[in-house]
C-alpha cells in the first residue's frame, strides 16, 4: 500500500468491483430470463443500501472513534417504530402524520435515546461499553414489547404508506397499487415496479447524502480529533480536546444515520415489529463492517452487500436443494463462521480505509502510475 | 409475607443457576483477559449434551432428591462436553489470534452463533423438557410455610452448592487453585514464578465451562430447553459478574446471588403498586448493571479475590 498509487484503484478494489458487477450481471440476466421478479431484485439493491446506511452509522462510531455500540437493533428500531407510529393508521397513539414528518419524528427518538444511551455509558471502559450498549438495547426491545398501548407489542405495527404516498405525483403513481398485507413474507414480490423504483431513488437519495456528510466530516478537524481518540484516548485528553463530547457527538452522529435507516425500512417493508429489533441486526450490521473494513466507507458498501446476499442467498438455497440444516441456523453459522475467519484471516477489512483520509487536492499528480 | 417467601425461594434457584453461569465468565475475563459472549450458548451446549446423554442414562434405577440418578449422570456428561468443546474452540479459534480483548470479544460471538446454529440444525428449534416426572411442591414446606418449593428447586440449590463448594476447595486448597488465583491476578508475575500459565488457562477454561453446563441444564431443568436460552440469560450474568466485579470469583457468586434473587423479586414492584411487570425483570438487572458501572466499576466485592 504504498503512498504513490492512491489515485488508482487497487488491484483488491478492481477485483471487489468487478465480483460485484459479475453479481449485477448475474441478477440481471436473472430477470430478463423471468426468473427473479424486477420489483424484487429492486427490493433486494434497496435492502443492500438500507444495509449500507447502517454500516456507515456503525462506522461513524466504530470506525471514526472505537466505540463497541452493541445497540444497533435499537436505533434502527426506533426509527423504524418512530415513523410507523406516526404514520400507520393501525397505529395506537397518533398515526396518519406524513411520512416526511415522521421522518423527523424517527430521527427525534433515536437522537433522544442516543444521549440518554451514551451519557452513561460512553465514559465506560470499551468492553463495559459493549456489555452496557446491548443490555439497554434489550431493555428498549422489552419496552416496545410489553407496552401494546404505546407500541401494539407482539403484533407489531401494520397499516404503513409508502414514503411517497401523499407526494403529488409520485403518490399517484404507487399508491393505488399498495397491498397492504403487512407481515407476510413475499408480499413485497406483488409491489409493482415503479414503487420498487421509487423506495430505490429515496434510498440512493439517502445514502449519497450520508456518505458525502460523512466523507466531509471525516477530514474535518473534528474527524481528526476522533481519530486520536480511537488511537490513544488519553493523547486526545492531554491535547486539551473534551474527548467525552467528542464520543457524544460521534455516537448520536451514528445513530442517527441508523435511525435513517429505520425509517427507510419501515416504508420499504411496511410491517415493524419487536423482532426487528433482536441483537442480530446489530450483529449483521458488525459483520458488515468488519468485513468491509473498519472505518472505510467504501467497505460498508461491500458489507451490505455481503449481508443480503446472506440473508436471502440463503432462502434461495433452501428452495433450491435440501439442505440438512434450514435457513435460518444456515444464516446464523455464516455470520458466525464470517465473524471468526475475519478477525483471523483480514482484521482491517476487505477494503480498509486508504484515500477516506486524504483530501482530493492532495492527491492531484499523484494519479496514473 | 408467605409470597415474600416464595419469591426469595424462587430468587435462591435463579441464583443458583445465575451463579454457576459467572463464576465462568468471570474466570475467562480475568485470566484469558476478554467479555466472552459464547460463554451462554456454552450453557445451552451443556444442557443439550445433558438432553443427550439423558436419553441413554435416564433408566437408571434409584433416586436423589426426587431427580433419577441417570439425571447426575448426564449432567456430568454435559458438563464434560461443554469443557471439551470449549477447550477445543480455545485451541482452535483463540489462541491463533493475533489480537486484542476486543478483538477477542468480537470473536466470540461468531463462535456464540456458530455453537447455536449448530444446536439449531441438529435438534430444531422447538422447546424441549428432561423426560422427568414433575413432582408438586414439598407437602411439608408448602402446609407449615404456605410456599411451593418442588423437589426439583433443591436439587437445583443443592447440586450448585456442591459445585461451587468444590471449586471454593479447589481454589483455596489445592496447588492448582494457587495457580490459578496467581494467574488471574499477575499473569506476567506467574510465569515468572514458572508457573505453566498455558495449561492453568486450559484448566480455566474446563472449570469455567463445565460449571457453566451446569447452571445451563439446571436452566433447562427450571423451565425448559431451546438454543436461546443461553443467549438469552447471558445478559443478566455479565450482571452478576460485573456487579460482582470482573476477575473475582467470590464477586461473581455475590453478584450472582444479588441478581439472581432481584430478578425474581421483581413481582413485589407489582405488590406494592410500582407498574413495573415482570417482563422487565431482566431489563432491572441490566440497569443495575449499568449504574454499578458508573458509580463503582470494580464491583461491589472488586477488592475480594
Amino acid at each position: 500500500m504504498s503512498a504513490l498509487d492512491v489515485g488508482a484503484f487497487s488491484a483488491r478494489e478492481k477485483g471487489v468491483a468487478g465480483l460485484l458487477g459479475g453479481i449485477g450481471v448475474l441478477l440481471l440476466i436473472a430477470v430478463v430470463a423471468g426468473v427473479l421478479a424486477p420489483a424484487y431484485l429492486l427490493y433486494l439493491v434497496s435492502l443492500s443500501a438500507m444495509y449500507m446506511l447502517l454500516s456507515m452509522g456503525l462506522n461513524v462510531q466504530w470506525g471514526y472513534g472505537g466505540l463497541i455500540n452493541f445497540s444497533v437493533a435499537a436505533f434502527f428500531g426506533l426509527g423504524a417504530y418512530g415513523s410507523a407510529l406516526l404514520t400507520a393508521n393501525s397505529s395506537p397513539i397518533s398515526g396518519n402524520v406524513s411520512p416526511v414528518i415522521a421522518l423527523f419524528g424517527g430521527l427525534l427518538l433515536a437522537a433522544v435515546l442516543a444521549v440518554l444511551i451514551g451519557y452513561p455509558t460512553l465514559k465506560l471502559r470499551d468492553d463495559y461499553l459493549a456489555i452496557a450498549s446491548l443490555g439497554l438495547a434489550e431493555v428498549v426491545r422489552i419496552f416496545i414489547l410489553n407496552e401494546n398501548q404505546w407500541t401494539a407489542g407482539s403484533a407489531g405495527l401494520t397499516g404503513i404508506p409508502l414514503f411517497f404516498a401523499d407526494w403529488p405525483v409520485l403518490g399517484d403513481l404507487s399508491y393505488p397499487y399498495v397491498f397492504q398485507v403487512g407481515g407476510t413474507a413475499l408480499f413485497y414480490m406483488r409491489q409493482p415496479v415503479i414503487t420498487g423504483l421509487l423506495n430505490l431513488v429515496l434510498v440512493g437519495a439517502f445514502v449519497a447524502g450520508v456518505y458525502l456528510f460523512l466523507r466531509r466530516i471525516h477530514r474535518s478537524p473534528w474527524g481528526r480529533v476522533l481519530r486520536t481518540i480511537k488511537t490513544d484516548e488519553d493523547l486526545a485528553e492531554t491535547l486539551g480536546k473534551d474527548t467525552f463530547a467528542f464520543k457524544m457527538q460521534a455516537f448520536v452522529i451514528g445513530s442517527l444515520i441508523m435511525a435513517l435507516a429505520g425509517v427507510f425500512y419501515t416504508h420499504l417493508v411496511l410491517y415493524v415489529s419487536p423482532p426487528d429489533l433482536q441483537p442480530i441486526t446489530t450483529f449483521y450490521v458488525w459483520v458488515a463492517v468488519i468485513l468491509g473494513g473498519t472505518g472505510s466507507d467504501r467497505g460498508a458498501m461491500l458489507g451490505g452487500f455481503t449481508i443480503v446476499a446472506i440473508q436471502q442467498g440463503t432462502r434461495f438455497l433452501n428452495d433450491a436443494v435440501q439442505l440438512p440444516i434450514g435457513p435460518a441456523p444456515l444464516r446464523l453459522m455464516l455470520v458466525g463462521l464470517l465473524i471468526i475467519l475475519i478477525v483471523r484471516l483480514r482484521p482491517e477489512g476487505i477494503l480498509p480505509p486508504e484515500r477516506e483520509l486524504i483530501w482530493p487536492d492532495a492527491m492531484r499528480g499523484d494519479g496514473d502510475e | 409475607m408467605a409470597q415474600i417467601l416464595q419469591y426469595l425461594a424462587n430468587g435462591l434457584v435463579y441464583s443458583s443457576i445465575i451463579i454457576l453461569g459467572s463464576i465462568g465468565l468471570s474466570l475467562v475475563y480475568s485470566i484469558a483477559d476478554f467479555a466472552n459472549f459464547a460463554h451462554g450458548d456454552t450453557m445451552t451446549v451443556g444442557a443439550y449434551g445433558a438432553f443427550v446423554a439423558f436419553g441413554l442414562f435416564g433408566g437408571m434405577g434409584g433416586s436423589l432428591l426426587g431427580l433419577p440418578l441417570g439425571f447426575y449422570v448426564s449432567l456430568l456428561v454435559g458438563m464434560a462436553l461443554a469443557a471439551a468443546i470449549a477447550v477445543l474452540t480455545h485451541l482452535a479459534v483463540y489462541e491463533p489470534l493475533d489480537t486484542d480483548s476486543i478483538g477477542l470479544l468480537i470473536t466470540s460471538i461468531g463462535v456464540a452463533f456458530v455453537y447455536r446454529a449448530s444446536l439449531m440444525g441438529v435438534f430444531g428449534t422447538d422447546f424441549l423438557q428432561y423426560d422427568i416426572t414433575r413432582s408438586g411442591p414439598i407437602p411439608f414446606l408448602l402446609e407449615n410455610f404456605d410456599v411451593a418449593i418442588t423437589q426439583r428447586d433443591v436439587a437445583i440449590v443443592v447440586s450448585a452448592a456442591v459445585l461451587v463448594g468444590s471449586l471454593h476447595f479447589l481454589l483455596q486448597r489445592t496447588t492448582l487453585g494457587r495457580k490459578m488465583r496467581a494467574t488471574a491476578d499477575n499473569p506476567d508475575l506467574a510465569r515468572v514464578s514458572g508457573i505453566r500459565t498455558d495449561r492453568v488457562i486450559l484448566v480455566m477454561w474446563v472449570i469455567g465451562s463445565a460449571l457453566a453446563a451446569a447452571g445451563g441444564v439446571f436452566l433447562a431443568l427450571y423451565s425448559q430447553l431451546d438454543p436461546r436460552i443461553g443467549f438469552g440469560i447471558l445478559l443478566v450474568v455479565f450482571a452478576a459478574v460485573i456487579v460482582g466485579g470482573i476477575g473475582s470469583v467470590y464477586g461473581a457468586m455475590l453478584g450472582g446471588l444479588l441478581i439472581g434473587m432481584i430478578h425474581e423479586l421483581t413481582p413485589l414492584l407489582g405488590d406494592v403498586g410500582i407498574p413495573i411487570g415482570t417482563a422487565y425483570a431482566p431489563a432491572i438487572a441490566f440497569v443495575i448493571m449499568v449504574a454499578v458501572l458508573l458509580v463503582k466499576p470494580r464491583g461491589i466485592a472488586g477488592d475480594l479475590t
